[in-house]
């Protein structure tokens, strides 16, 4: 390592360099994350992931040939404490670039600090709408926010399907009604005609009567909102009644694990449905770094894991571009970054209300021979999607 | 009517009918000990819970199809039912307190050490047993090819249907016709009546609550192919029973059978031209009027009607 930083030193002396001297091989980096409480389990999985990446990229020579050397802070999932942390690692600490948490509160009272302190931060998985749009410059959100989770969707369908009506059914929750609502708006800027706006209470035995009443309106797409167990039973009664439309399609959640495809069996065939990740998508570096989560923990990450793997490789994208490593400098160049990550194209826009917000096209999954495959967009696609989808009766 | 329309209602009808006929067998039981014991047994839900896991680990280690575990889980829940009577609720009876229900609210506490020992044993995941025959149906255009309208009849929930249809006739059978049903009977209306004749009631009390535990196991391993399982289910199923019992009069057969259809065909229809959310709030309609028009539920209407002749 001193040698390191002697050739370093030399290229500061050459002026190669304009940056000033890293005073230290190591690049400290603290995390906050969730790592006790009910949201341990997701918090777990990115710090995996944070160190599966630190791990890469020190292989690889580090950050301008500094070691990344992670910390975590456990924030509990709770919002007051995130807001601590933040203003110990930016007061205290002197670092000079935020990024991680989980939850969209506490994401949001890190946001506040990192504002107020002028340090920028990098919003990883909070995904609540109204995070980058207080005009705040030192926030960059890398996921897409709420409201764009099914803008995949949108683009698949416009382009391909083409649809005139739409049926929605969702699930009287939070969850179930803030994606029912998005889909009624997308869908009318669509000029699609929604037929069938129907909400159910989670646990329903007979979806039946509910989907006759779809199947008499004869939409050309039924857009379901619903965690796994309705999912499975709302496709398996759609085969019952042979509802013939155009499409199937579920918003994200239930749809999107391979739970709905054990349980719902061959009635999933075809379902198409948003996801923000997936593992066979062909982002690059996406695949290997599936494999190799599933290698060490014994399963494949959601989509959480796979932000927090790329958030690492932003912001070693971003320093290294960066004329110094002084928050100012930082945002610039955070500002400026447009790259490809295993989570898919990073951009940060400011527009339709947001700043500095990451607008990539979401995925799209479809179910073809009992398997999840990712069809949409086609320049990731690991299969080419399949539509028109047979009728029921003409299915074996 | 136009025909889709008609189609719609009829298939409705069909739904309703078929959720009514389930709906019944886990009424009957609650009914059952309702009669016998007069207290409500709200254990009732968690109970079909266990015979559901029954029916699920008996299809998951030895591939026994759920209908199949009918025959499994109901003796199974019939012997749990007898000890919680025996070593549970008798002991409470003899124990002198300041609430008189509190052998109701000993059923609650059952409830919850069951739905609380799943969560630890069986953690509280969503399970379900995927049958083969899970999404066969039978469409009527296959019978008769030029008919107008489609209506579909799923192989499962009318195979459910026939069983929940079967075990009724069986327990009419064994309570109109032998020895044991007729003293049950006898307990139910006339506690004390019955114990001069010579009517071992507390025996009667052990098997009814014995044979009601067995009628709700016998349901959960019928709702298994068409639902799903997890360890808090209980509560919604207990409600729905709940609401049958008063519905069909407190303590009568006849009365479940008639509530339970009656409900059946109520939430069904409240979804078709309602809308599904109200569903529930269509139960609690119907409960409340029932209470406040007819406290004697669908039994004293055959009652009067008896009388009238």
């Amino acid at each position: 390592m001193k040698r390191m930083s002697l050739i370093m030193s030399l290229f500061f002396l050459a002026g190669i360099f304009t940056t000033p001297l890293f005073a230290a091989d190591n690049f400290n980096l603290s995390i906050p994350l969730p790592l006790t409480g009910s949201q341990a389990k997701f918090g777990e999985m990115e710090k995996r992931s944070y160190e599966i990446a630190a791990e890469e990229i020190n292989a690889a020579g580090g950050i301008k040939g500094n070691k990344v050397l992670l910390e975590f802070e456990d924030s509990q999932g709770k919002p007051e404490i995130s807001r601590a942390i933040a203003e110990k690692l930016i007061d205290v600490r002197k670092q000079p670039v935020i990024i991680g948490d989980y939850s969209s509160s506490s994401s949001k009272a890190i946001a506040a600090v990192a504002e107020e302190r002028k340090t920028p931060y990098l919003v990883v998985t909070g995904a609540a709408d109204d995070i980058t749009q207080q005009n705040y410059k030192y926030v960059f959100r890398m996921n897409p926010s709420t409201a764009y989770y099914s803008s995949g969707l949108m683009t698949f369908l416009s382009n391909v399907v083409k649809p005139k009506s739409i049926a929605i059914l969702y699930e009287s929750s939070d969850f179930g009604t803030s994606g029912a609502k998005d889909m009624e708006t997308q869908a009318g800027k669509m000029g699609m005609k929604v037929l069938v706006n129907e909400k159910y209470e989670k646990g329903a035995v007979d979806f039946k009567p509910i989907l006759s009443k779809v199947k008499a309106a004869q939409p050309d797409v039924i857009y379901m909102v619903s965690y796994v167990m309705d999912a499975s039973l709302l496709m398996k009664q759609i085969k019952e009644l042979r509802i013939d439309a155009k499409l199937f399609a579920g918003g994200a959640a239930g749809f999107a694990i391979p739970e709905f495809i054990d349980n719902a069996k061959d009635a999933s065939e075809y379902v198409v449905t948003s996801t923000l990740w997936c593992t066979m998508v062909k982002y690059p570096g996406s695949r290997e770094y599936a494999e190799k989560y599933k290698k060490l923990y014994g399963d494949y990450p959601s989509y959480h894991g796979a932000e927090a793997y790329s958030a690492l490789y932003i912001l070693k994208n971003v320093l290294e571009r960066a004329k110094s490593w002084t928050p100012e400098n930082i945002r610039e160049a955070m500002k400026a970054t447009d790259m490809l990550t295993a989570f898919g194209p990073i951009k940060f826009e400011d527009k339709e209300g947001y700043q500095n917000q990451n607008f990539m096209d979401t995925l799209v999954l479809q179910v073809i021979n009992g398997e999840h495959n990712c069809i949409w967009p086609e320049k990731y696609a690991s299969k080419k999607y399949i539509y028109p989808i047979p009728k029921w009766r003409e299915r074996k | 009517m136009t025909s889709v329309q008609i189609e719609v209602f009829l298939q409705t009808l069909i739904a309703g009918l078929l959720l009514g006929g389930l709906y019944a067998l886990i009424g009957l039981g609650m009914t059952l000990i309702m009669g016998v014991m007069k207290i409500i047994n709200l254990a009732h839900g968690e109970l079909m819970m266990v015979g559901m896991y029954i029916a699920y680990w008996m299809f998951v280690l030895f591939n026994i199809d759920p209908y199949l575990s009918v025959f499994i889980a109901t003796p199974a829940l019939f012997f749990l039912g007898i000890a919680i009577q025996k070593f549970l609720v008798n002991p409470v009876l003899k124990v002198e307190s300041i609430l008189p229900e509190n052998q109701v609210i000993l059923t609650v506490g059952i409830g919850m050490v069951l739905a609380n020992l799943a969560t630890v044993f069986f953690k509280s995941d969503y399970r379900s047993t995927p049958v083969a025959y899970a999404t066969n149906a039978f469409y009527l255009s296959d019978f008769w090819e030029t008919s107008p309208i489609e209506l579909s009849l799923s192989v499962p929930w009318t195979v459910s249907f026939v069983f929940a249809v079967v075990i009724t006739i069986t327990l009419w059978f064994f309570l109109a016709k032998t020895d044991t049903g007729k003293s049950i009977r006898a307990t139910a209306q006339d506690l004390e009546a019955a114990f001069l004749m010579g009517v071992n009631v507390k025996l009667m009390r052990v098997i009814t609550f014995g044979i009601g535990a067995g009628l709700v196991g016998a349901a959960g391993c019928l709702f298994l192919p068409i639902y799903y399982l997890f360890p808090s289910l209980g509560g919604q199923f207990t409600l729905i029973a709940f609401v049958i019992t008063i519905l069909g009069g407190l303590g009568s057969t006849i009365g479940a059978i008639i509530g339970g259809l009656v409900l059946g065909v109520f939430e069904s229809m409240t979804a078709t031209y309602i809308g599904m959310g109200w569903a529930p709030v269509g139960r609690f309609v119907i409960f409340v009027v029932c209470l406040i028009f007819l406290p004697g539920g669908v039994a004293s209407l055959l009652k009067r009607k008896k009388f009238g002749k």
